[in-house]
C-alpha cells in the first residue's frame, strides 16, 4: 500500500466515507428494490413480460454486486437468489417467492446502521 | 510515484466505492469512465497502470472494451482486471480467455480492493 496513515485512522476514515456513499446511493439502491417488488407483484398475479423479468434481474443483479461492499453480505447473497429465480416455470408461485425475498432484502437495506 | 488506475463501470455506486477504496487506502491516482467507449477513449488519452473494468455494461460491454483496449497500439499492453458479480464457472473461464490479468468480484471490501490488484499485478 502506498498510503502512509496508521491502519486503524484509515479504516474508520474509509468506513464513515462509505457511509456517506451509502447516504448519497441509497435512493438508487431502493429504486432497484421497487423494481423487483414491482416484477413479483406482476409475476403473481400472471401479468409480467419478458422485459420487466429482465430488468428485474438486472436489478437483483447490481444490488447483488453492491450491498456486500457496504458491509451487506447478507443482502448480496437475497440478491443473488432473487437474481436465479426470475428463470423459473410458474410465475404465479415464482411471484410470491421473489415477493418473499425482497421484502427481507428492503427490510436489511433498511436497517443497516452506520458504521462510524 | 503514485499510480494511476481508470475505473470503467457504468453503475455509479460501484465507481464511487471504488475510487474512494483506491484514493484514500492506497493513495493512488484514480481516473473514471462510466461507459466502454468513454473508458477505450480515456485509456488512450491518459495511459493508466492498469485498468478495472466491469464486465456487464450497455453498449460495449466489459469483453468488447478490452478487445478496443488490445486492438489499439496506444492501449495494448495496459493490464486488464475485470470486475464482475458473476460467480458461475462458465463465466469466469470466458473471462479468463480475454487474456485480462485477473478476474476480481463483486462486491469486494474497499479496504483491500488495492491490494488484491497489486498482488495480481505483482506491484507489491
Amino acid at each position: 500500500m502506498d498510503s502512509q496513515a496508521q491502519p486503524g485512522a484509515q479504516s474508520e476514515a474509509l468506513s464513515q466515507a462509505l457511509d456517506r456513499l451509502w447516504v448519497r446511493f441509497l435512493p438508487e439502491i431502493m429504486e432497484r428494490v421497487a423494481i423487483i417488488e414491482a416484477t413479483a407483484a406482476a409475476m403473481a398475479a400472471a401479468k409480467s413480460s419478458q422485459s420487466e423479468r429482465e430488468n428485474a434481474e438486472a436489478a437483483a443483479h447490481k444490488l447483488a454486486g453492491i450491498l456486500g461492499t457496504f458491509n451487506l453480505m447478507r443482502g448480496t447473497a437475497l440478491a443473488r437468489d432473487l437474481e436465479g429465480s426470475f428463470k423459473a416455470e410458474d410465475d404465479r408461485v415464482n411471484g410470491e417467492y421473489i415477493a418473499s425475498l425482497v421484502a427481507r432484502l428492503r427490510e436489511l437495506i433498511q436497517s443497516r446502521k452506520s458504521s462510524s | 510515484m503514485a499510480r494511476k488506475i481508470l475505473i470503467i463501470d457504468d453503475e455509479d455506486d460501484i465507481r464511487e466505492v471504488a475510487r474512494l477504496s483506491l484514493e484514500s487506502v492506497a493513495g493512488w491516482d484514480v481516473i473514471v469512465a462510466s461507459s466502454g467507449a468513454q473508458g477505450v477513449a480515456r485509456a488512450a488519452e491518459q495511459r493508466p497502470d492498469a485498468i478495472l473494468l466491469d464486465v456487464m455494461m450497455p453498449g460495449m460491454d466489459g469483453p468488447t472494451t478490452v478487445h478496443q483496449l488490445r486492438n489499439n497500439p496506444d492501449t495494448a499492453r495496459i493490464p486488464v482486471l475485470l470486475l464482475t458479480a458473476k460467480v458461475q464457472g462458465t463465466d469466469q473461464r470466458r473471462f479468463a480467455d480475454l487474456g485480462v490479468q485477473a478476474i476480481l468480484f463483486k462486491p469486494f471490501d474497499p479496504l483491500t480492493l488495492s491490494s488484491q490488484i497489486s498482488g495480481a499485478l505483482g506491484w507489491n
